[in-house]
């Protein structure tokens, strides 16, 4: 039996009837991390020792009958932009390279709550900018299916990590797709919760009202025990909200759009393959599925790229080299920061704050940010009368396969473009979710994203999971067991 | 051109100035990376001037906060857990007497 491909609820299940200790799996998968490190690079730091020893608590819960939770003895990855206690958090940065984290983020606490063991740090976009783990100051992630290839970003670590099986799960953060993306890159779930419902408190920010921490995992219910335990309200993180799920169904009386503006230009034929594999599927099991036109999808990537680095540029005036961080010394405070932030910052993140600052200048703001608010609130409009309409949105989750390493390095908007397709749900908040459907004649896994209206995460877990049923996605990649 | 030269300038000039942007920002920027940055910002808000065609059907003046529009909340004003003085200062470059250190504001 290979216990590291098993869904959480049947390892649960295993360690509850004493066929399997948590001990003995921790150390199966930190065997397979350390193996697939040097080729894959997902991890900046994992933790051996200490979570064996938390791992051997875990058996003796089991033993005892008090195990915690579903998550009582899992080894779950977690991105470099989240906080632990005691341990290091980069963000891939040289800017927090020595930087030790003194508190614990919300999801920690409740991970640690649930008693789940944590395997390590996974790799990412410095900051989490990016679409291909390639902006990392500490080297590239490989994509686990054929090392040529990125794993998708900025969570490609968390991503790597979970399809090499070096973590039951992983948790990544979405801004702009960088958990769904990586997630189909990597033929893994990549979920984005509803905006609120999840704590921020701890993850370190890059575009606030964008940014939401969720899971990668193999399953679709993997995904829904994890948001169970991560999600609810949190005094630390004003914009959390309590997390009051609307049931919507996601049997056939379900209906399903297909949004128009992501089957068109842009949108490889591969990634059209898989959408209309899916709805297929949908069709033949009785479910009414139609095409739905949000126009100003059209502008997504434009909106994003100027409410994005806007947030940015103020969020990373923090690390000005005095209260954590690097700090390049200067004769005057002002030099010191100057020269702080130009040794501290990669490019992608220096291209986005000054992107940001220029956008938020004065003489500026109306033309770029301003104009960008009203067009984001015009896309929750948008997307407000759809669901009067359908109950899910199926699309592409990415508008092509992985890509090459060092292939779309060259011209920053070529990047930006492969997010045409996750940026939406997080311009307007909605839950979406990439199911992994299908490999490409390159052998690549890829995958489809759902959304549905704010608040019914629930529901479109549910509906994925009849997906996921349908698919039987069944692949992995090779050779990290 | 020291921050606040840069805060008037930025009033005056309609040139995109990526010396002046980098000034705002606080990076100091080599010259190759002011070539290369340019260029780049260049190319993102020649794609990004799209938006100033859409003609939108939202109210003027009505923006986006919150996708669920949260109401605003008052905390009670009480003592909860946080950060204790030396965890504070546990990641400062520098510190002395429980306080920041930074070179002179002037020279």
């Amino acid at each position: 039996m290979d216990i590291e491909n098993l869904p959480i609820r049947k390892i649960n299940s295993l360690f509850s009837n004493k066929e399997l200790k948590p001990s003995e799996l921790y150390s199966k998968i930190f065997d397979n991390a350390a193996n697939s490190e040097a080729s894959l690079h997902a991890h900046l730091t994992l933790f051996e020792e200490e979570n064996l020893k938390k791992a051997k608590e875990s058996d003796s819960r089991y033993d005892n009958g008090t195990s915690k939770s579903l998550l009582d003895g899992i080894p779950i990855a977690i991105k470099d932009n989240i906080n632990i206690k005691n341990y290091a958090t980069t963000c891939s940065s040289k800017m927090l390279s020595n930087y030790t984290s003194p508190y614990d983020a919300t999801v920690i606490k409740k991970l640690k709550e649930s008693e789940a063991l944590f395997t390590g740090k996974t790799n990412l976009d410095e900051f989490a900018m990016g679409s291909s783990t390639e902006n990392s100051a500490f080297g590239l992630t490989k994509n686990p299916w054929d090392t040529d290839f990125v794993p998708g970003g900025s969570s490609g670590g968390s991503a790597a990590s979970v399809g090499a099986r070096s973590s039951v799960a992983a948790l990544g953060s979405d801004t702009g797709g960088s958990i769904r993306q990586p997630a189909s890159f990597c033929g893994l779930v990549g979920f984005k919760p509803t905006y609120g419902t999840v704590s921020r408190y701890g993850l370190i920010a890059f575009a606030s009202s964008l940014d939401q921490i969720g899971p990668i995992t193999k399953t679709v219910d993997d995904s829904r025990i994890i948001y169970s335990a991560i999600s609810g309200e949190d005094p630390r993180d004003a914009t959390s909200i309590v997390n009051n799920q609307v049931d919507i169904p996601s049997d056939k009386t379900a209906k399903i759009g297909v949004i128009k503006e992501l089957m068109e230009d842009g949108i490889s034929d591969e990634a059209r393959n898989e959408v209309n594999k899916v709805i297929e599927i949908l069709k033949s099991s009785g479910y009414q599925v139609k095409e739905i036109s949000i126009p100003i999808i059209k502008l997504a990537i434009s909106i994003y790229y100027l409410i994005a680095p806007a947030e940015c540029s103020a969020n990373l005036a923090r690390f000005d080299g005095v209260r954590y961080g690097l700090r390049v010394d200067g004769k005057t405070s002002y030099e010191m920061m100057e020269n702080t932030r130009a040794e501290g910052f990669g490019k992608e993140v220096k291209r986005r704050i000054l992107l940001g600052t220029y956008a938020l200048s004065a003489g500026y703001y109306d033309e770029y940010y301003g104009k960008a608010l009203q067009a984001r609130k015009e896309m929750i409009d948008e997307f407000t009368k759809a669901f009067k309409e359908v109950d899910y949105l199926i699309s592409p989750t990415t508008p092509t396969q992985a890509f090459k390493a060092g292939e779309k390095t060259s011209n920053p908007l070529e990047m930006y473009m492969s997010d045409l397709c996750t940026i939406p749900a997080n311009l307007a908040g909605l839950p979406a979710i990439s199911v992994p459907t299908g490999i490409t004649d390159d052998n690549l896994p890829l995958g489809v994203q759902v959304m549905s209206k704010a608040l019914s995460d629930n529901s479109l877990l549910n509906f994925s999971e009849i997906i996921e049923k349908e698919i039987q996605f069944n692949h992995q990649p090779k050779g990290w067991m | 051109m020291n921050y606040f030269q840069a805060i008037l300038r930025i009033k005056v000039s309609k040139d995109f100035d990526i010396k002046n942007i980098a000034k705002l920002a606080s990076i100091n920027l080599s010259e190759e990376e002011q070539e290369k940055l340019d260029k780049d910002l260049s190319i993102i808000l020649e794609h990004v001037k799209a938006l100033s065609d859409l003609k939108l059907n939202t109210e003027q003046n009505e923006i986006y906060i919150h996708p669920l529009e949260k109401e605003l909340e008052l905390q009670e004003d009480e003592l909860v857990e946080s950060l204790t003085h030396e965890e504070a200062l546990s990641n400062a470059p520098d510190s002395k007497d429980g306080k920041f250190i930074v070179p002179p504001a002037m020279e």
